[in-house]
């Protein structure tokens, strides 16, 4: 459910545009000014009694209510219901005020100021901001006429309904069984002996509340919901109707007759159901949509039909006394007197029951807030975005905290809540300001020990462990369906959306307001799924707080689980609407989630020390709650401690699952352990030695190991100045960590560059110097292998016949097994290359030879090292950074996209998951580090955005850098708008340039195909959520490309033998032993000659070891065309009407290429 | 993908003969392909001497090496003897290079004086690879070693096109040429990897010739120098080269002049420098303003398009 309708959220997005913008702002125009206009220029009272009696409503409450407040009720009812004749006499009144868009030049420096100001976080903020808002505000369209229609509807009918006389319970449960309707009574239902009598009569009067009406609503929203509030008559009610449920009996009566009135009278067009109002059973509803046309038109789900009318009861807010039904109170009264005494507060049942009275207060407090303060509409709307965007709403099922509690919280700071009573807000806010306090608010004060009250609290609130705000006037808690972990869970997302907005370099605006936080798996480390009807089984029922079972639950995971887990949060299935036929909806069905995030530091402990054993009460304490796990150990410091000991992770099970499972099999019974699923980082256990940077100590030591030998040798020409690291393996992030143990050679030597001092003998001509580099090695080589022992060194040749690049490397393996590859890095080179590039009589070769010489100068000398020490640097700040980088790389080779997206700026896309890691935290698993980046991946527009990640964590990156590279960025796009030669631009705070790793590749088709393939791999997330099948992200079909060419495993030499291993183990030992292979990777030459003579024809994919195959497209450039010489692949002539055509061989070409690869090639499979 | 003879593929395109040579199967690939190779006498732009014994080739194997070609003229296409091959040049972006005949290649900076061979010739770096391959339609001159074997090559080529005789591609230069596949790669492997001995003595060779040639070069300089042309100017060519220690140190006075030249003049000491401080603020205001606008406008337009 939850996936698609995220889906639908956006398709609306896109489709909403294609209304009309101006029928819209004309609509939002005159609207706005009919409401000023009434609000402002007559005095409400008058007003208010004028237009009831035009409306001919029901003037029974009206001397109760104050006369202010009737007028704004009536006044907006009188908005809804007509809306129209208001339109038609106010629009030509209706002065449109000027658009941002036309804003005269003189004028455009004081309003750059205005959205430079204090009011805003940045210019572009703003500016984005306001065209969502443009966006969303609600407009008239067909939908909205649709339900407005209906209103009318369902209010005559309801104003017409008969007044039933007084019946006793069983009686009025007959009669109206007789309509086919049953009363929704609550649970538990009243008993046959009551003596009170249910009653219908007129009701006091009919109102439309909530979001709608207050236009606050957002019209992006798949559903419109309407709330219309029926006022049931205060003389149904006795004053001690607050007591054991009586209200709520009465009411649910009252309910039931108003549905059976619906569904005799609007049975057809319209389906009624019952529904509970925010997930609370004590609150029935009754839910009026369209009933689908049984003639089957699913094809168009009409936007014009995609509303629904909630219809609730009120009371008048004076019934009851309101210190009656305070937070500490007792209100479900047991008849037996000795157990009185132990009557527990009811504080949801008193909440519930205030919620009936006080549905008319709140409107009006709202409609005061929208008049007094110009930006409260605004600040709702964002506000209701941001929720939206984290699946938060007023249910109990969505945390408890929704649109209206968000609105009603803004209204209410207007008006107190500072200290000494002041106003937390000014009226002359800016919407941003607004919303901005109020997540500060729910972000940073601790709700739940530190009560916010706003207005004089003639009651003492003792804090209850559950947040509260206290709204004083109106004695109510606005957070009273909140649970303890949804006010964490809100409290948390506050805090990072206020951590997004403080981030002046980080355009916060998706992250705030249009990221969908939906899906779990992103959201959280571990998922534990348990089934709700066994969950529920398993406890009586007992209704005060919103669930004592959730409770339970939660609190016994958070003990259980301790420090290992940051954060946990409970997800209940939803309330299901029901039909009116029947009294209660049906067996809960659907499982309660638990989403857990891990601390890494602790999740893995195996050992848990308890209380000493001396402590005998707490001792037996830890008993009771581990059962026969708690174990009495002598340590090593000679303590004797209770303590618990998890099995290895090894065996299958982590820690966290060992700890839940034993918890709920011991309070909760094998039932409810038998149907609990985990999903707790399955993504990481693709990967082999996931576990942090241990992997790569042996090759860190041996790599210092090599400073300090190179170091040592005192007979070099020249003193060294640096020696740098620039490779993946000594950067935490190479897919396989480079296993190096006893006499087994690291497989890939690790380039080291090494740097000596600046020196006036060097000589002037590029080739020379590069000759000289070889010398200089060569003496290295030499001095090597006469000082250091355990070591062998060799001399390697590179990058033939283009002799002004670097021509030559070292390679140095120590007996240990460990490998390096060292270069010489002599600075002048580029100065010696810019030079050269600049002379004017230069023929282009050599021109084309000097800027790949400068390019590859650039990123293997200058930019490669500084990117490893950056990245070094952010695998051992972060625990699962290199596990992530790991298992993303891993996810592009399996996809064979690893010759085409360098490695480099993989580990930049995963550090951006790291350093921005909005809406969401620092990622606190290698899952969901994986899962964000690939979110990420599948919705960047590479076209449009660059990518810019400042690695060093202390800002290195300054504002004007920033404009620098975007400067640069769009330069790029203006010189190449083709993307021809750049697509991807990542550009990172020791890279300004942002084309260092991507000049020339991937290209735009592989670009393309990797925002496909993320954002197939994010269906896939949000299809199966906790079935996922972690594996299953790693594989894409060979049939889509051209030919597989499947590689034999001795292209490998892979260490990971197969089955067969063990009989060629000696022989095995021996190759991997032989230094002279080190570096050996036939599958890697294969593919670059392979590029190298038919690059103009084919595209190859290929994905390194991971998947054993190289895939080719045939390029779209070797269609058919006339014969000619020069072609760049080999030929087929052949015959047409007039000429002859020159058309690919591609069998010719795959036989070359069968040839040419020999035994490395095993079968050539093609597919078209 | 079934290897047919179309009956469309044609005996000749311009002035070219196309062969049909058999390839056959390998165990990856078991099917037996057809190559076309597109023969031609050679008529380059600037004829020379050898141009009548040359025979031009286009569409060459990219695994072709002059075994291959000497064994199909001098076995299957009527005996014509070869003097030697030129395959084209690796090609370079979109421009392209023709095929020359085989010359060691110049230095560039390299001069013909009296100081003996350019050092290109001499110190060049071992070869890595056992056997070349060449860019997939590449193109190879033939010589022949006389006129004669030129055209009989050709007429019997010609011959074999219209009688439909099956040639067969690489028929009998097995273990004349180094294997392919993987042994060709560990042998690529190996020799990527000198002897240091090697290594070191080509590159005293190279040194050498470097140091003599620089040598040779100043000593030009320096009279062009001293004399005047025959217009009676001297030329001002570059003299020693300045040493990198000493560049970097002129950078630095430079940077420390230019600072202290700011110092002097501190900000807002004018009150013109106040004013166009002020200006400038506004506009980069202004235009960071007009900027985000433009990035919303966009914005939007992908959302809407």
């Amino acid at each position: 459910m939850a996936p698609s309708n995220a889906k639908r959220r956006k398709l609306e997005h896109v489709s909403s545009e294609d209304d009309d913008d101006d029928s819209f702002a004309g609509f939002s125009g005159s609207e706005e000014d009919s409401s000023e206009t009434a609000q402002t220029s007559v005095t409400a009272e008058s007003v208010g009694q004028n237009l009831a009696q035009g409306l001919g409503l029901d003037d029974g409450g009206i001397d109760e209510e104050p006369a202010e407040n009737f007028g704004y009720s009536v006044h907006h009812e009188q908005a809804i219901f007509c809306a129209s004749r208001e339109k038609q006499a106010l629009a030509n009144g209706a002065a449109m005020t000027a658009q941002p868009k036309q804003i005269p030049v003189a004028n455009k420096i004081s309003c750059a100021r205005s959205y430079e100001s204090e009011k805003s976080k940045s210019g572009l903020f703003k500016l984005q901001v306001d065209d969502m808002l443009e966006r969303v505000r609600p407009r008239q369209g067909k939908r909205e006429a649709a339900a407005e229609a209906a209103l009318h509807r369902l209010k005559q009918t309801i104003e017409q309904i008969a007044p039933r006389p007084a019946q006793s319970v069983a009686d009025a449960e007959r009669v109206l069984l007789k309509e086919k309707i049953v009363i929704p009574f609550p649970d538990p239902r009243p008993s046959k002996d009551v003596l009170y009598k249910l009653e219908y009569a007129k009701p006091a009067n009919i109102t439309v509340v909530g979001s709608h009406v207050l236009k606050v609503a957002s019209a992006v929203r798949p559903l419109l919901q309407i709330d219309m509030v029926v006022q049931m008559p205060s003389q149904l009610l006795q004053s001690k109707d607050y007591l054991n449920y009586r209200f709520f009996y009465k009411r649910a009566y009252y309910l039931a007759c108003v549905a059976a009135a619906l569904s005799g009278a609007h049975g057809e067009e319209y389906s009624v159901s019952y529904s509970s109002m925010h997930d609370d059973a004590l609150l029935p509803v009754i839910q009026v949509r369209p009933s689908i046309s049984p003639s089957g038109v699913a094809d168009k789900p009409a936007k014009a039909n995609a509303w629904q009318i909630d219809i609730a009861l009120s009371t008048a807010d004076d019934v009851f006394s309101a210190e009656k039904l305070g937070m500490s109170k007792n209100c479900v009264r047991n008849n037996d007197e000795q157990t009185k005494a132990q009557d527990s507060a009811t504080p949801l049942y008193n909440s519930s029951l205030r919620t009936c009275m006080l549905m008319k207060p709140y409107l009006v407090l709202q409609h005061k807030a929208a008049s007094s303060c110009a930006a409260y509409r605004d600040a709702c709307l964002m506000g209701g975005l941001w929720l939206d965007s984290r699946r938060l709403g007023s249910s109990i099922s969505r945390g408890g905290f929704g649109n209206f509690e968000w609105g009603i919280v803004v209204a209410l700071l207007l008006r107190g809540g500072g200290p000494n009573g002041k106003a937390l807000l000014g009226p002359g806010y800016s919407s941003y300001q607004l919303f901005k306090a109020t997540l500060q608010l729910l972000a940073l004060q601790d709700l739940r020990k530190k009560p916010l009250v706003v207005g004089e609290a003639k009651l003492t609130l003792e804090s209850s462990g559950s947040p509260v705000i206290w709204d004083a006037e109106r004695s109510h808690n606005i957070l009273y369906k909140m649970a303890d972990w949804s006010y964490q869970a809100l409290q948390s997302t506050a805090k990072r959306t206020l951590e997004a907005l403080g981030d002046q370099r980080f355009d916060a605006f998706d992250s705030t307001f249009t990221t969908s936080v939906s899906s779990r798996l992103l959201d959280y480390d571990c998922l534990i799924e348990l089934d709700h009807a066994t969950l529920a089984k398993s406890a009586t029922a007992d209704r005060e707080t919103s669930s004592p079972l959730l409770n339970d639950l939660y609190a016994m995971l958070r003990r259980g689980l301790g420090d290992r887990v940051e954060e946990a949060d409970l997800h209940v299935p939803p309330t299901p609407d029901w039909s009116i036929g029947v009294a209660r909806p049906m067996q809960s069905t659907g499982a309660v989630t638990v989403g857990l995030r891990v601390n890494q530091e602790h999740a893995h402990r195996l050992v848990d020390h308890g209380p000493s054993a001396d402590n005998k009460t707490e001792a037996a304490a830890f008993r009771a709650f581990w059962g026969d796990k708690a174990e009495l150990r002598r340590f090593k410091d000679g303590s004797i401690l209770e303590s618990l000991v998890w099995a290895t992770e090894e065996a299958g099970q982590s820690v966290i699952e060992q700890i839940c499972r034993h918890l709920l099999q011991k309070h909760f019974g094998a039932k409810v352990e038998g149907s609990v699923r985990f999903f707790d980082d399955d993504c990481s256990r693709l990967m082999r030695k996931a576990n942090g940077n241990a992997n790569f100590q042996p090759l860190m030591e041996a790599y210092k190991q090599l400073e300090t030998d190179i170091r040592g040798l005192d007979a070099l020409p020249l003193s060294i100045r640096q020696i740098m690291s620039a490779d993946a393996q000594l950067r935490f992030s190479s897919i396989e960590a480079p296993s190096s143990t006893h006499g087994i050679k690291q497989s890939i030597p690790a380039a080291v560059n090494l740097q000596f001092e600046g020196s006036s003998r060097w000589p002037d001509d590029l080739v020379a110097v590069q000759r000289t580099k070889l010398a200089f090695l060569l003496k290295l080589s030499e001095l090597m292998n006469d000082n250091v022992e355990e070591v062998k060194s060799r001399m390697g040749l590179e990058n033939h016949g283009e002799d002004v690049l670097n021509q030559g490397f070292l390679d140095v393996t120590y007996n240990n097994g460990a490998a390096f590859r060292l270069r010489i890095h002599h600075e002048r080179e580029q100065g010696m290359l810019e030079r050269q590039m600049k002379l004017k009589d230069l023929d282009p070769k050599t021109k084309q030879i000097s800027a790949i010489a400068l390019a590859s100068y650039k990123r293997d000398f200058v930019k490669g090292p500084a990117h490893t020490q950056a990245i070094a640097q952010l695998a051992t700040r972060f625990p699962v950074f290199s596990g992530t980088v790991r298992l993303i790389k891993k996810w592009f080779a399996s996809h064979l996209l690893s010759n085409h997206i360098p490695d480099d700026i993989i580990e930049l896309f995963v550090a951006r998951s790291f350093i921005q890691p909005y809406p969401w935290s620092v990622p606190s698993s290698m899952q969901t580090g994986f899962l964000r980046t690939l979110a990420w991946l599948a919705k960047w527009d590479w076209r449009e955005e660059p990518l810019v990640v400042d690695m060093s964590g202390s800002g290195e990156l300054k504002d004007v850098d920033y404009q620098a590279i975007r400067t640069r960025f769009e330069a790029w796009r203006k010189l190449d708008p083709a993307l021809n030669r750049l697509v991807l631009f990542a550009a990172s705070h020791v890279d300004h340039d942002g084309t260092t790793w991507t000049d020339g590749q991937p290209s735009k088709v592989v670009a393309g195909r990797m925002t496909a393939l993320a954002n197939a791999a994010m269906q896939a997330v949000e299809a199966h959520s906790i079935d996922l099948n972690p594996a299953s992200l790693f594989v894409s079909p060979l049939e889509d490309y051209d030919f597989v060419l499947h590689l034999s495993p001795v292209a490998f030499r892979s260490r990971k033998k197969s089955s067969k291993g063990p009989v060629f183990k000696n022989l095995e030992v021996q190759t991997q032993a032989d230094t002279s292979l080190v570096g050996f990777q036939p599958a890697q030459d294969f593919l670059a000659e392979l590029q190298n003579l038919y690059g103009a024809a084919i595209v190859f994919f290929s994905g390194g070891a991971e998947r054993k195959v190289i895939a080719g497209l045939w390029s779209p450039l070797t269609a058919p065309r006339a014969w000619k010489v020069n072609l760049q692949y080999a030929t087929l002539p052949m015959k047409t009407d007039a000429e002859v055509l020159a058309e690919i061989d591609k069998q010719s070409i795959l036989k070359e290429i069968a040839r040419l690869g020999g035994n490395v090639v095993e079968s050539v499979q093609i597919n078209r | 993908m079934v290897p047919k003879k179309s009956p469309a593929v044609v005996t000749s395109v311009n002035d070219f003969t196309v062969l049909p040579l058999r390839v056959p199967g390998l165990p990856s690939y078991p099917k037996d392909t057809t190559h076309y190779l597109y023969l031609r006498p050679n008529a380059p732009k600037a004829p020379t001497a050898d141009t009548p014994r040359e025979v031009f080739l286009v569409n060459v194997p990219i695994d072709t090496t002059d075994v291959h070609l000497r064994s199909l003229f001098a076995d299957q296409l009527g005996g014509a003897r070869i003097e030697s091959v030129a395959f084209e040049g690796a090609r370079v972006g979109k421009g392209i290079t023709s095929p020359v005949a085989p010359v060691r290649k110049k230095r560039k900076r390299g001069q013909e004086d009296g100081e003996g061979a350019a050092p290109a010739e001499v110190g060049q770096l071992p070869e890595v690879w056992d056997r070349d391959t060449h860019c997939s339609g590449g193109t190879a001159i033939v010589t022949f070693v006389d006129k004669p074997s030129a055209e009989l090559a050709l007429r019997e080529a010609r011959r074999a096109v219209k009688s439909g005789k099956q040639i067969t591609w690489g028929e009998g230069v097995d273990g004349k040429v180094p294997a392919l596949g993987l042994s060709r790669y560990a042998a690529h492997h190996k020799l990527r990897h000198p002897s240091h001995h090697a290594l070191q003595e080509s590159i005293d060779a190279y040194m050498t010739t470097f140091a003599a040639q620089e040598a040779a070069r100043a000593k030009t300089l320096a009279r062009q120098r001293a004399e005047p042309d025959e217009d009676g100017f001297i030329t001002v060519v570059r003299g020693g080269r300045s040493d990198p220690a000493r560049e970097d140190a002129v950078r630095l006075k430079e940077e420390e002049l230019k600072k202290r030249q700011e110092k002097m003049i501190g900000e807002g000491f004018y009150k013109f420098q106040h004013r166009e401080r002020k200006k400038r603020e506004a506009q980069a205001l202004v235009g960071q303003f007009e900027m985000d606008r433009r990035r919303v406008e966009e914005m939007r337009k992908r959302r809407g398009g």
